[in-house]
C-alpha cells in the first residue's frame, strides 16, 4: 500500500524548480501537502527504511538523490532497512 | 501493407549516462561496441517507423492515474525531462499517428485495451537506446508504454500476446511501412530495495538462454518463476517478453551481456531472428 501524499511530494519534487525551493526551504514545501506526522517526521529525519515501506522504490532513490544524500549513504541505509520489497510482495 | 523489419531489445540504466565518467575502460568499450552494433542492425533494417516499447518512470503517470498499457498517438512527443539527459540531441521527437491510431484500433478489435496519450514524454527508457544506438536521423516514433514500475503488472503471457498481436496490426497496417520494433529495459537489477545495485547474472543468462531458445511456454514459465526475484528493475523483460511475441517466438541472437555494476544492471542487447521458423 503507498502513501498517496508522500508519493505525491516525491513525484512533483521531480520539477527542477520546486526540487530547488525544497532545497532551500524544506518545511515550505512539506506545509502544502497532507502528510500524517509520522509520515512527516520521517521525511524530516531522513528515515529510508520508514519511508521505503510507503512509497514506490524507483521514488524513493529518486527523493533522496534529489534532496543530496550520497550515493553511498543511501545504499547503506536501504540495504540496512531490511524492508520488505513491496513492489515484488505479489505481481512479480 | 506495413512489414516488420527488425525487432530488438536494449537495456536502459540512467547510469549508463549518469555514471559513465565512472564506468571502468572495459566497461564503456563493451556499452560502446553492444550499441554501435545495435545500431548498425537497426539502420540496415531500413525502419520507416520504431514502435518502442518501454516503461514510465514517474514521468507521464503517476498513482491517481496508471494505465497497464499505453501508446502514444501524437504526432509529437517531447523528450526526456531529466536534467542529466540534456545533452540528448531531440527536444521534440515524430510521432506516427497514423500507425499508433490503427495499433490502437487493432487492439481493441481484438479484446486488448490500451489507453491512448496524445502528448507524451519520453524518458530514458526511450532515448537512451535511441541516442546511444546512433540513430540519426531519427525514425518517427509509436511509443507503447508498459507499466513495470508499480503493482500491479500486465502478467508476463499477456505481455506476449501483446507483442503477438502488435505484430498483426503492423501487417494490417494498410500502407508500405517498414516497422522497427525496440524493446528497451532489463535484465536484473534492483532501484531502491534493499539488494540495491544486486545483478543476478544466473537468472539473466537463463533468462537469454530461454529467448535464444525461442519456446513461448518455457519463457513465460520461468519468468513466471524467477521474475519475482531478480530486482525489481527486471520487470522490465516485460518489454522483451512483448518484442518476443512480436517475433513469433523465433529466438534471438544475443549482441552483448554485461552484468556492470556501476551501472546497477545486468545490460543486455539482443535482436531477434526474423527469418528463422516460428
Amino acid at each position: 500500500m503507498r502513501d498517496y501524499w508522500l508519493s505525491k511530494l516525491f513525484f512533483d519534487l521531480q520539477s527542477p524548480p520546486l526540487a530547488d525551493e525544497y532545497r532551500a526551504d524544506r518545511k515550505k514545501v512539506l506545509d502544502r501537502y497532507s502528510l500524517k506526522p509520522a509520515v512527516r517526521a520521517a521525511v524530516e529525519s531522513d528515515d529510508v527504511a520508514t519511508l521505503s515501506r510507503l512509497v514506490n522504490p524507483y521514488l524513493l532513490r529518486f527523493y533522496f538523490l534529489m534532496a543530496g544524500m550520497p550515493e553511498d549513504e543511501f545504499l547503506r541505509r536501504i540495504r540496512a532497512s531490511g524492508a520488505a520489497p513491496a513492489a515484488r510482495s505479489a505481481h512479480g | 501493407m506495413a512489414e516488420l523489419a527488425g525487432v530488438y531489445a536494449a537495456s536502459h540504466g540512467p547510469m549508463i549516462v549518469r555514471n559513465w565518467g565512472k564506468l571502468a575502460a572495459a566497461e564503456k568499450d563493451g556499452l560502446t561496441a553492444a550499441f554501435a552494433e545495435l545500431g548498425k542492425r537497426m539502420r540496415a533494417a531500413r525502419p520507416d517507423v520504431l514502435v518502442v516499447i518501454s516503461p514510465d518512470h514517474w514521468v507521464n503517470f503517476f498513482i491517481d492515474n496508471l494505465p497497464a498499457i499505453c501508446v502514444g498517438v501524437g504526432e509529437t512527443h517531447d523528450g526526456p525531462p531529466e536534467p542529466w539527459l540534456h545533452e540528448f540531441p531531440h527536444r521534440s521527437l515524430a510521432g506516427h499517428p497514423a500507425l499508433a491510431e490503427h495499433i490502437v484500433r487493432h487492439a481493441h478489435e481484438h479484446d486488448f485495451e490500451p489507453s491512448v496519450s496524445y502528448r507524451l514524454a519520453l524518458d530514458h527508457g526511450f532515448c537512451i537506446p535511441l541516442w546511444k544506438a546512433g540513430l540519426d536521423p531519427l525514425s518517427p516514433i509509436v511509443p507503447v508504454i508498459f507499466n513495470d514500475l508499480e503493482p500491479p503488472y500486465p502478467s508476463v503471457k499477456r505481455c506476449f500476446d501483446w507483442g503477438a498481436m502488435l505484430a498483426q496490426a503492423i501487417a494490417s497496417f494498410p500502407g508500405k511501412l517498414r516497422v522497427g520494433i525496440l524493446a528497451t529495459g532489463g535484465l536484473s537489477h534492483s532501484i531502491g530495495e534493499p539488494d540495491m545495485g544486486r545483478i543476478d547474472e544466473a537468472f539473466d543468462r537463463d533468462c537469454i538462454h530461454r529467448f535464444e531458445h525461442g519456446d513461448p511456454r518455457a519463457l513465460i514459465d520461468f519468468l513466471n518463476e524467477r521474475l519475482p526475484g531478480a530486482g525489481n528493475g527486471a520487470s522490465e523483460v516485460r518489454n522483451w517478453v512483448a518484442a518476443h511475441g512480436a517475433a513469433s517466438g523465433r529466438g534471438f541472437e544475443l549482441i552483448r551481456y554485461d552484468p556492470i555494476s556501476n551501472v546497477y544492471v545486468g545490460c543486455g542487447f539482443a535482436s531477434w531472428n526474423l527469418n528463422a521458423r516460428s
